[in-house]
């Protein structure tokens, strides 16, 4: 909430200039975009696409942008010199997905030694320049608005751009899976089944997708504001999930967000 | 509701009910899903849960078999009639605005499921009334509509369930009041007695016989056995006065660092019934990931008013501009608590809890209200507040209706005054307020700030998206509203008395039309003081006007800012600066707008100069949707404060002023 609430990206019917950008990631959410194919002929009427590498192949004019959307994280210092390049022309950046939000996966490597994890993982480490740390784009620039998931939920996308065209608030709600998991009717595979979920205190924005497949959230899209993870962790283990199991669970997507890392390091 | 006999119904012919009932409903009942028991299709007695029992406990629920029961062996699951009635997502209109700053606004019509419920327990028909009330006191007429033509074919319980409390609330064991059948299920057959005439109907065409003599005391001995039974009991008495009396109770800290402010037991609960609204526009025609819920389409670039379920545990729910007013789990799950069982009492006039143990099985952590009202009953402290409910609205459907904008006046660098051509609003009240909405962009609570020429002014500082975008429109532009709505100041109260009116920055706007009448009426109002504190003199609002206003020999205005230029020769400070025997003469009666904070120092001011609670009013502001008092978000303890305010009698909300989470 709070952020990316004020006013509009379009100008009165000037288009909305739209950049997307990579950095340590896998497209995957730049992906999300490209197949949302109906809706996306329908904001080329809206939206001019200056720079996507996976949709155009139209060189960049460098100019200003309206609407910036940054998917990865940052583990090279190339990396943060371009994500520095493109906050200086944007009006509006939102972080795409777990990685450029919480650092994703790649931050599974933050806190062990990168030599170390380098030599086992390449043959020849000389030729990779890392940072120590995979970091979230929010450590670097100021972010605008960020969408959770990994990936990122189209329909959230969709949501995002059309709320900037018409000025409105992006009806995403920081608040539970289980408020979705609810509202969709799902039976509740914590109580029902005694899976381990992270629902409870999972940003939402997914539809409850593990849930509704019977198996718990896998945390994807970050901690809710305020998530009582604490208290999860104490209910895993009084159900009879060892500590190193509960350490593990909250260490994937997101496990780098404060509020994960905490119960990861508990 | 003539006498209901009892007969007997052979276990056999339940096939023989489903097909009669599914003559003319669609039949839902107690249907095997994903290892719970909720509501499903159920074509033949087949399909329905025989043999199967739940064992449930706090934050555990398992589908186990044993016996041979059809109903008996199990109580309530996660599910309940509440999904049908009052969807979770629904779209409650379609709206347009076109690029020539034209909109519409199209409703989209609730239809009667007829839907015949198999097997709803005595909980879940109290729960329907309960959330009735709710809904019948704000005139939303949706979900009554949904439920209209439904049959509901009870089971009374026999084997209440572990979590289950409804001879404590008072609400079962025995289904009866809202039936149209009631089934009580015994080893080889059921007793069925028809409460409504639409049940008769049914019963007519059924194979049953009289039952047997002594079936009555079997039947009532049957509901003592199971009064007795129930997995938990709770003392309901005096909790509504007990929970807001200990609010610093250290209970509620203690459950906050359990509870995850998930919203699973506001969700499951069969009488929550707090919402939110978006506002999306449809990208492509099909509106794909942006208008769901509900069979309506819309076209590209149509605009959707979709209501969803809410919770008092998210964040958004007590969201004002700038932040949220219960950021702690603790004030959200005291927020919960006092109102399912407090304050829902002096808003409808029963409990909000019918016993059904739903929120404690469902509760991924195991949370028990029942444990938490015994662990709050121990304590200190009472508190009864004056109940202000008035009499039900009619028919408001919450669409808005299509008003002009004729003309726009800039008053500060953020703040506009919108003049609007609207018959809707007509006869309005000073210090009502008006919804305000634009398709696809929202709707805002704003104030009337007074009439002229015919057309109704709405003074608006441009504070998040629905403001600001209200502030942009221009002469001949069109936009949504409804009301007006609330209570507004007590002009006859203030007639005779010295007036005090203290305001700060944009809350001048509520109290604007309240000075026009009063200035404009020296016999009823013989002396008028505005003491009014604006950020920096060129914020202050109406400043032409108040140059006006100073004619008249009874009016006198103390005007302070925050800060101004060297050349600024009015006072510099805060507004209870302005406070004095002067400005506040004996008798005097107050009318207060501005930030809580601001009200809160001004009312102690008061209180020193010999203005008592009694005769000062205050205006409140709360999260605001519905502005009728049926989505639940502008709570002030037992007020909403959409319909019992937003002016309050300062003795009527002392007790809550400034309380976190209030
Ligand atoms: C009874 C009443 C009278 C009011 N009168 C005036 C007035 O005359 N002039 C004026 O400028 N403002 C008034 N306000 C405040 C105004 O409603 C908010 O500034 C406005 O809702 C902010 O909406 P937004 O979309 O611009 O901001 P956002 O921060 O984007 O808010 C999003 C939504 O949250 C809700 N919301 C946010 N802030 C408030 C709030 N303070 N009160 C209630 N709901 C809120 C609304 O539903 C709003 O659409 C009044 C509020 C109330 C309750
Ligand atoms: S399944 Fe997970 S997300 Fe769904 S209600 Fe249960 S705990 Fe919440
Ligand atoms: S508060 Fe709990 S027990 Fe009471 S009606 Fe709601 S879900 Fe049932
Ligand atoms: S405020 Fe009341 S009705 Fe709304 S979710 Fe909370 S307990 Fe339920
Ligand atoms: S009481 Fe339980 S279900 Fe309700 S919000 Fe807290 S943890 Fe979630
Ligand atoms: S109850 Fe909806 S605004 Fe008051």
């Amino acid at each position: 909430m709070g952020a990316g609430s004020e006013g509009s990206a379009s100008g009165a019917g000037a288009k909305v200039r739209l950049g997307v950008f990579k950095l340590a990631s896998c497209d995957g959410c730049q992906l999300q975009l490209l197949s949302c194919e109906d809706e996306l002929l329908a904001l080329t009427e809206h939206v001019e696409i200056v720079s996507f590498a996976e949709a155009t192949s139209r060189p960049d004019d460098g100019g200003p942008l309206d609407l910036t959307l940054v998917e990865g994280s940052v583990s090279t210092e190339a990396q943060r010199e371009h994500l520095q390049e493109v906050r200086a022309r944007s009006r509006f950046l939102v972080t795409i997905g777990a990685c450029a939000t919480a650092g994703g996966i790649q931050a599974l490597r933050n806190g062990r030694d990168v030599g170390e994890l380098l030599r086992v993982v390449y043959a020849q480490p000389a030729y990779v320049d890392t940072l120590a740390e995979s970091t979230p784009v929010a450590d670097h620039v100021p972010v605008d608005f960020s969408l959770r998931g990994c990936p990122i939920d189209k329909g959230q996308l969709l949501e995002l751009i059309g709320a900037l065209l018409a000025g409105r608030k992006p009806a995403i709600r920081d608040e539970s899976v289980c408020m979705e998991c609810k509202r969709s009717g799902q039976v509740c595979v914590m109580v029902a089944k005694g899976e381990a979920c992270l629902g409870p205190v999972t940003h939402a924005g997914c539809g409850a997708l593990c849930p509704t497949f019977g198996r718990g959230c896998y945390g994807c899209f970050g901690p809710k504001e305020g998530a009582q993870v604490a208290a999860l962790g104490a209910r895993f283990e009084a159900e009879g999930m060892d500590a190193e199991t509960r350490r593990r669970r909250f260490k994937l997507f997101t496990g780098w967000a404060p509020a994960f890392r905490e119960e990861s390091e508990r | 509701m003539s006498d209901p006999v009892l007969r007997r119904l052979p276990k056999a012919a339940l096939g023989a009910l489903i097909a009669r009932l599914g003559q003319t409903h669609t039949v839902r009942g107690p249907r095997v899903r994903d290892g719970a028991i909720v509501f499903g299709e159920v074509e033949a007695a087949e399909d329905l849960p025989r043999g199967w029992t739940d064992a449930q406990g706090p934050g555990r629920y398992r589908l186990e078999r044993e016996g041979e029961a059809v109903f008996e062996g199990y109580v309530v699951g996660p599910d309940s009639p509440k999904r049908a009635h009052f969807p979770a997502r629904e779209v409650l209109y379609t709206a347009e605005r076109r690029a020539d700053g034209k909109v519409g606004f199209a409703p989209v019509e609730a239809t009667p499921g007829r839907t015949a419920w198999l097997g709803v327990r005595a909980c879940d028909l109290a729960a329907e009334r309960v959330r009735g009330a709710v809904f019948e006191a704000g005139g939303e007429p949706r979900p009554a509509a949904r439920g209209r033509e439904d049959l509901r074919v009870a089971v009374s319980c026999t084997k209440p369930g572990e979590l289950c409390f409804c001879a404590s609330t008072g609400t079962g064991p025995r289904a009866g009041e809202g039936a149209d059948l009631v089934l009580t299920e015994r080893e080889d057959d059921f007793l069925i007695e028809a409460p409504s005439e639409a049940g008769k109907a049914v019963l007519a065409d059924l194979p049953v016989e009289p039952a047997e003599e002594g079936a009555e005391a079997w039947l009532d001995a049957a509901m003592e056995a199971a009064e007795g039974a129930m997995g938990r009991a709770v003392e309901m008495d005096g909790l509504p006065e007990k929970l807001l009396g200990r609010l610093d109770h250290p209970r509620w800290d203690e459950v906050a660092e359990r509870c995850l402010a998930c919203g699973n037991c506001t969700s499951v609960c069969p009488t929550c019934f707090c919402s939110t609204t978006e506002s999306p526009v449809a990208i492509s025609a099909t509106g794909i990931g942006t208008v769901e819920g509900g069979a309506v389409e819309v076209g590209a670039g149509e605009a959707a008013q979709v209501r969803l379920w809410d919770s008092c545990f998210t964040e958004e729910h007590a969201y004002m501009h700038g932040g949220t007013l219960r950021p702690t789990v603790k004030a959200r799950y005291r927020q919960w608590l006092t109102h399912k069982v407090g304050s829902w009492v002096a808003q409808f006039g029963t409990s909000g809890c019918v016993g059904c143990g739903r929120c404690i099985a469902w509760c991924p952590v195991g949370i028990d209200l029942t444990e938490e009202i015994a662990a709050l009953r121990e304590g200190e402290g009472e508190l009864a507040l004056p109940v202000l409910r008035e009499a039900p609205l009619e028919d408001e459907d919450l669409v808005p209706s299509v008003a002009e904008v004729v003309g726009v006046r800039r008053e500060s660098a953020d703040v506009v005054t919108l003049r609007v051509k609207s018959e809707r609003l007509a006869g309005f009240g000073p210090g009502q307020f008006t919804q305000l909405s634009l398709p696809g962009v929202g709707e805002a609570p704003i104030s009337i700030s007074g009439e002229e020429a015919g057309a109704i002014e709405h003074t608006i500082r441009g504070v998040g998206a629905v403001t600001k975008a209200l502030c942009a429109l221009e002469e001949g532009d069109e936009l949504g509203v409804r009301g007006p709505y609330g209570r507004g100041w007590p002009m006859e109260a203030l007639e005779g008395a010295p007036v005090v009116v203290v305001a700060g920055g944009i809350g001048l706007a509520p109290l604007r039309d309240a000075l026009r009448k009063m200035v404009g009426s020296p016999a009823s109002y013989p002396e008028v003081h505005l003491v009014y504190g604006a950020r920096t003199p060129d914020d202050v609002l109406y400043a032409q006007e108040m140059l006006g206003w100073l004619g008249g020999p009874h009016f006198r205005l103390h005007v302070t800012v925050d800060r101004a230029a060297p050349s600024w020769r009015g006072h510099i400070g805060v507004v209870t600066r302005l406070l004095d025997e002067e400005s506040v003469p004996e008798g005097a009666r107050a009318i207060l707008c501005g930030p809580e904070i601001m009200m809160r120092f001004t009312v102690e001011a008061l209180g020193k100069l010999g203005v008592p609670d009694e005769r000062i009013w205050v205006t409140m502001e709360r999260h605001m949707e519905c502005a009728t008092g049926t989505c639940g978000r502008c709570q002030l303890g037992p007020y909403f404060v959409c319909r019992d305010g937003p002016v309050f009698r300062f003795d009527q909300v002392r007790a809550l002023f400034g309380q976190e989470g209030f």
